[in-house]
C-alpha cells in the first residue's frame, strides 16, 4: 500500500486500522507514512479507513511481494482458486471426505492472531513437521511457497516477506498425531511469532470426538469452542 | 482454514458468539450455490442476525443487505453470527428442514452445539477445535483485547482500533454501538460480532486499555 503524499492531509485516520503497524505519523512533515518493509499489503486501510482525501492506494504488485497480498487480503482469490488462508478442510468434510475416520487434520497458523509472521518462519516449521513424514495439503496456498515439499525448502528469494499469517496444513493418523503435536509445540518455541493450532477430526460412531481424545491424551488443553460441520451438505459422504 | 474457530474470551461471553454458515464444497456442490446461498441468507434474516457477510462481497456494516444478497448469486459461501444460541439454533432448524444440500457449518460453544443439534436432530458430522496459542505469545497485548480482535479471524480488526475506540469512547466522541461498528467494518467476511464487542469494549474501559 502506499500514500499519496501530495493528497494527504494528515488526519492520521488510517493508522490505529494498520494490522501490523506498518503506518506511522510523520508529523514533521504532516503525512502518514508506511513502512514497506513491514507492510503486508492487507488492504485494511484502503477498505475501512475511509481516508478523506483518497491519498491510500494499492500499487500493482510484482513477486514475489504479490504474496503479501495473497496470504493477508481475504478479498483476493488466491493462484489455488480459494479465498481466504486455507482449504474448506472441516467446512465441508461431510461432502469431500477430506478427514476420513482414523485420521485427524491438523492446522498450524503461524502469525496469528494479530501479529503476522515471515514466511521463513514457515519454511522452519515445515521442515519440523516433515520429517515425520507427513504431506501437506495441496490445496492449501502455502503448498505452492516450497521449492521442495518434502524437505520444506522455500522458493528462492520469499523467506524475507511478511505476511499476516499463512497455515501449514496437512492430515495424519490417530496413531501419529500426538508425536507430531509435540513436534509442533517444540518448534513453536524457536519461531519469532505465534502460533494457534487447529486439530480435527470426524465423529466416532459414538458420538466421540478422536481430535479431542488425542489432544488430550497428548497433554494439550482444548478450548471450550469451536467448529462443528452439521452433515447437511448433499452427497453426503459414505463411510 | 480456521477463521472462526479461535475466538477467544469467558464462557458467558462466548455463550453469545455464535456464527451460522453455508459453504458450498469445490468439485461437489459448487457450482451453481449461489442461489442456495442466498436461500440460507433469507433464512438466517429471520433471526436477526447481528452481522452477515461473505468473502469479496462485504459485511452488513460495509455494504448493505441488498448488496450481499445480490452478491451471493455468484457466491460459495454466506455467514451470520448472533447473539443468542436461540437464534442460531432456531436457523440451524430452519437449515435442516431447507434441506438446501450444502454444508453448514456452527462456531460455538461445543456443549451448547451438541445441545442444540441433538434438539434438533442432527448428528453432527465434523469438528475442530481450537489448541490455543503457542510460540511468542508476549508478542500479544492484554486479553480484553485480543476478546475483540479475535472475532475477526482473518487478523484485520487491529490492536491499536481496539485501543482507540476506547479511547473515543472515554472522550465521549464516540458511544459503544458506534464504537463497535467501526471495529466490526474491517471483518470482511462479516463474521465480527459487533453486539459481543460492546461488551467487551466495556471490560476494555474497566482495565484501562
Amino acid at each position: 500500500m502506499r500514500v499519496d503524499d501530495e493528497s494527504c492531509i494528515g488526519c492520521f485516520n488510517c493508522v490505529a486500522y494498520c494490522p501490523v503497524e506498518a503506518i506511522r505519523e510523520d508529523n514533521q512533515a504532516g503525512k502518514a507514512v508506511i513502512d514497506e518493509a513491514k507492510c503486508v499489503e492487507c488492504g485494511v486501510c484502503l477498505r475501512s479507513a475511509d481516508c478523506p482525501s483518497d491519498a491510500l492506494y494499492q500499487p500493482e504488485l510484482a513477486w514475489p511481494r504479490i504474496l503479501r497480498a495473497e496470504f493477508s487480503n481475504p478479498a483476493i482469490a488466491l493462484s489455488t482458486g480459494v479465498t481466504g488462508r486455507g482449504t474448506e478442510e472441516t467446512k465441508t468434510n461431510d461432502v469431500t471426505g477430506r478427514y476420513p475416520r482414523g485420521y485427524i487434520g491438523i492446522a498450524t497458523e503461524l502469525g496469528r492472531p494479530g501479529t503476522g509472521t515471515c514466511l521463513g518462519d514457515i519454511e522452519r516449521v515445515a521442515r519440523a513437521i516433515l520429517s515425520l513424514g507427513v504431506h501437506f495439503e495441496k490445496e492449501n496456498p502455502t503448498y505452492n511457497l516450497f521449492e521442495d515439499v518434502t524437505t520444506g525448502n522455500l522458493r528462492e528469494g520469499i523467506a524475507e516477506e511478511r505476511v499476516l499469517s499463512a497455515i501449514l496444513e496437512f492430515k495424519t493418523t490417530e496413531e501419529k498425531a500426538p508425536e507430531v503435536l509435540k513436534t509442533l509445540a517444540k518448534v513453536a518455541k524457536e519461531v519469532n511469532t505465534v502460533i494457534t493450532v487447529n486439530i480435527a477430526s470426524r465423529f466416532a460412531p459414538d458420538g466421540s470426538l478422536p481430535a479431542a481424545r488425542v489432544a488430550r491424551e497428548g497433554g494439550f488443553s482444548i478450548r471450550p469452542n469451536g467448529k462443528s460441520n452439521l452433515g447437511l451438505g448433499l452427497p453426503l459422504i459414505k463411510g | 482454514m480456521t477463521h472462526t474457530n479461535h475466538r477467544q474470551g469467558t464462557l458467558e461471553s462466548l455463550s453469545k458468539d455464535w456464527i451460522v454458515f453455508m459453504y458450498a464444497a469445490r468439485g461437489i456442490n459448487h457450482e451453481g450455490a449461489g442461489p442456495k446461498m442466498q436461500a440460507f441468507l433469507h433464512l438466517a434474516l429471520r433471526h436477526n442476525p447481528v452481522n452477515i457477510g461473505s468473502p469479496t462481497i462485504g459485511n452488513m456494516y460495509d455494504t448493505t443487505t441488498d448488496k450481499i444478497m445480490e452478491g451471493l448469486a455468484g457466491a460459495t459461501k454466506v455467514y451470520a453470527v448472533f447473539d443468542d444460541g436461540a437464534k442460531a439454533a432456531a436457523l440451524i432448524m430452519d437449515a435442516k428442514e431447507a434441506n438446501l444440500g450444502v454444508s453448514v457449518i456452527v462456531s460455538g460453544i461445543f456443549e451448547e452445539v451438541e445441545k442444540i443439534c441433538q434438539t434438533a436432530g442432527i448428528k453432527r458430522h465434523t469438528a475442530q477445535c481450537s489448541l490455543g496459542v503457542w510460540g511468542k505469545t508476549d508478542h500479544l497485548p492484554p486479553p480484553e483485547i485480543l476478546d475483540i480482535t479475535t472475532m475477526c479471524g482473518h487478523g484485520l480488526v487491529s490492536f491499536n482500533l481496539v485501543r482507540r475506540m476506547t479511547d473515543e469512547v472515554r472522550k465521549g466522541n464516540l458511544n459503544l454501538e458506534k464504537a463497535a461498528v467501526t471495529l466490526a467494518k474491517p471483518c470482511i467476511c462479516g463474521v465480527f460480532n459487533p453486539e459481543r464487542a460492546e461488551e467487551l469494549l466495556e471490560r476494555c474501559l474497566s482495565a484501562g486499555i
